[in-house]
């Protein structure tokens, strides 16, 4: 990709002027600063130079032929985008409170966080030149949603550079589920760049589950950044399924006192898949709160890195953080990286991480066994059940039946493969 | 049912079993006593197959057919059934999910249909009743923070879930207190009948007071040295099991 790439993709979107300036800015950003390397520390894991080495454009204005995702899988509000348009707006909710951004910029949410949250960062600069649409959730003081909220991110196109954005604001005391799916319905390779900007006020909540499953030899680059109002509460779910290089940087800061983050995730790899969850709790004030759970699940030449840094200010008293990462091998050639990290500032504080990787335990193989149930069930069983430890928020918000067929699909797949080697 | 011929086992080449001959019928109970390392818990692994354990010499047959060309889960579906001594704690799967999981591979192995969600609980219920447990164990994961006594409980739970037609208990009354002791009892004796065998693997004899045996052999290094009714088990907790020793080195040893 060339500089000049980069610019023409900016002069062929269509865009608000009060946007314009805001736009060829964040490009400026990106092209000094180019895409990340490895250099950085934090791309020590992971490889973009693919992309460098890539010719990729902005997704066809006019609809492309890749088949839309049914939208009436998904249980509830649905906003599904494709190639970077709206497709299919599967909701009766008004406008006010989940639309696009492309139609409904010009509202105060947006005028005020839009860009304000997710920071400087190279990939976050390039999708705010570059976004085109994605979901708006806006809801007032006290609204409390009873059905989750689907934001659907399609790439049906070959060699598409799509930046989908999502923005949530939550007044106080309002409460929402809200669902990104990230969809590849292609082989071919594509990048999508996302970035999720959330906003809660004082006793707001959010419970956001994330679920990658982009194409076989697709490249997803996403950012969550978060900013928690007093007593407010993020309850998040990052799931990893597919797509060949898959990397999700969440970002939650602490502002109020009595804020609280959960944090759980999964990520599963297999063949060539890379995926890399990062994780920044930035506790900055007294009485906040997080809870992190991950499971990755490694096979093939599969590699899973998480890197779970807490940073605990200087006056963040009663800080109480705590992370526990599990990883499971399951060959020879695989490779799990699992980076729990604490930097404390405070004194007064409660902190504790674990980290552990291991194999699949051969006894408890032999167990479920020896009660007639055969290997590859066992197998798959016993998979399920690792990263079950993560997957406790989908009870609290009834998704489990809507996301566990894929997850299983996803585990059987390595479970066959594994057979097959 | 079991056909036990002259079997030698090794564990990393050192031998463990060393020439078992042991028939089990239907109806019967059968305990298998005998001190540490006399090899009583390698004889319960090997039946269930698990890895590890080499056989160097002889057979065994159950239920005619040759139990070493069947993989464990086949001879859990052929009705086999082993309650382990360490029962495993698996983080994140529910005991209803394992125990349904289970229960339908045995059905549909017998040409029986498999159990919903709604009728594999109406067949559970009756069984957590006699064992005195709390449906809440259903919801919980597979033993993961179950006390000793309720992971037991637990095993012989599966074994009255799954109504196998050989079971073999594996030193299942260590660690439990009396009263549990006289639960797990209830549950093993409410599977007796004339077609199912039970094997007992036991270190004392308390066991045999709840559960009676027809017959108790007494294992010693690898071998069944005296083979008996139950008096047996009470004289050798008179005499303790330094008295088989003795008795094997004089040669006095009953078939």
């Amino acid at each position: 990709m060339t500089v000049t790439d980069y610019s023409e993709a900016l002069t062929r979107i269509d865009q608000p002027d009060w946007l314009a300036g805001d736009r060829h800015d964040a490009l400026d950003r990106f092209l000094t600063a180019g895409l990340p390397d490895k250099r950085q520390e934090a791309w020590k894991y992971t490889s973009l130079d693919h992309l460098e080495r890539a010719k990729l454009h902005p997704p066809a204005t006019e609809g492309s032929e890749s088949v839309c995702p049914d939208v009436t899988a998904y249980p509830g509000h649905v906003l599904l985008f494709q190639n970077g348009q709206l497709a299919c707006h599967g909701t009766y909710l008004s406008n006010q409170f989940a639309g696009t951004l492309h139609h409904w910029h010009d509202t105060q949410a947006v005028h005020e966080h839009l860009g304000r949250v997710a920071g400087n960062g190279a990939l976050a600069s390039l999708n705010l030149a570059l976004w085109q649409d994605g979901a708006r959730v806006y809801l007032p003081a006290n609204e409390r949603l009873a059905m989750p909220i689907f934001a659907v991110y399609g790439a049906g196109e070959a060699d598409a550079m799509l930046h989908p954005r999502t923005l949530a604001v939550l007044e106080s005391g309002a409460e929402a589920v809200l669902v990104e799916h990230y969809l590849g319905q292609t082989d071919q390779p594509y990048w999508q760049n996302a970035v999720s900007e959330i906003v809660l006020g004082e006793g707001a909540r959010l419970t956001h589950i994330r679920v990658v499953q982009e194409g076989a030899t697709a490249t997803h680059t996403g950012l969550t950044a978060v900013r928690l109002g007093k007593d407010s509460e993020y309850r998040a779910l990052h799931i990893g399924l597919d797509g060949l290089l898959t990397r999700h940087d969440l970002v939650a800061m602490l502002d109020g006192p009595g804020a609280a983050v959960r944090i759980d995730g999964v990520d599963l790899t297999d063949g060539r898949r890379h995926a890399d969850l990062r994780l920044r709790i930035g506790h900055h004030v007294p009485d906040t709160t997080s809870r992190i759970v991950y499971r990755g699940l490694a096979d093939g030449r599969g590699r899973a890195v998480f890197d779970g840094h807490v940073v605990v200010g200087h006056d963040a008293h009663r800080t109480d953080a705590n992370q526990n990462c599990k990883g499971l091998l399951l060959s020879r050639q695989a490779e799990i990286d699992a980076m729990p990290r604490l930097e404390i500032y405070a004194d007064d504080v409660k902190c504790s991480h674990g980290a552990s990787v291991g194999q699949l335990d051969t006894d408890a193989l032999f167990y479920l066994r020896s009660r007639g149930i055969d290997e590859a069930a066992a197998r798959r069983l016993l998979l399920e059940g690792f990263a079950n430890e993560a997957l406790g928020l989908l009870d609290d918000c009834h998704l489990r039946d809507w996301l566990m067929p894929g997850l299983r699909a996803a585990l059987s797949h390595r479970t066959d493969k594994e057979e097959r080697s | 049912m079991l056909h036990i011929s002259n079997l030698h086992v090794s564990v990393g080449g050192k031998p463990i079993l060393k020439g078992i001959d042991l028939d089990v019928m239907p109806g019967e109970v059968h305990a298998i006593m005998g001190p540490n390392g006399s090899g009583k818990s390698t004889l319960a692994q090997v039946l269930a197959g698990r890895a590890g354990y080499e056989v160097t010499q002889g057979s065994v047959h159950y239920l005619d057919r040759d139990l070493f060309q069947l993989p464990p889960e086949q001879r859990a579906r052929a009705g086999m059934f082993l309650a382990f001594q360490y029962p495993l704690e698996i983080p994140g799967v529910s005991n209803i999910q394992f125990l349904r999981t289970a229960l339908n591979g045995v059905r549909r192995e017998r040409g029986e249909p498999e159990l919903d969600a709604i009728d594999f609980l109406e067949h559970v219920k009756g069984k957590l009743a006699l064992l005195e447990m709390d449906d809440a164990f259903l919801y919980r994961s597979l033993n993961e923070g179950f006390s000793g006594g309720e992971k037991k409980r637990n095993e012989i739970l599966q074994m009255a879930v799954l109504e196998p037609r050989l079971a073999i208990l594996d030193e299942t009354d260590s660690g439990l207190d009396i009263d549990a002791l006289k639960v797990v009892a209830r549950g093993v004796n409410a599977l007796r009948s004339p077609d199912r065998a039970i094997v007992l693997v036991t270190h004392y004899q308390r066991l045999l007071d709840h559960i009676v045996p027809d017959r108790v052999h007494v294992l010693a290094d690898g071998r069944i040295a005296m083979s008996g009714n139950r008096e047996l088990a009470l004289e050798l907790e008179q005499r303790g099991y330094a008295w088989v020793d003795d008795v094997d080195e004089s040669e006095e040893a009953k078939p």
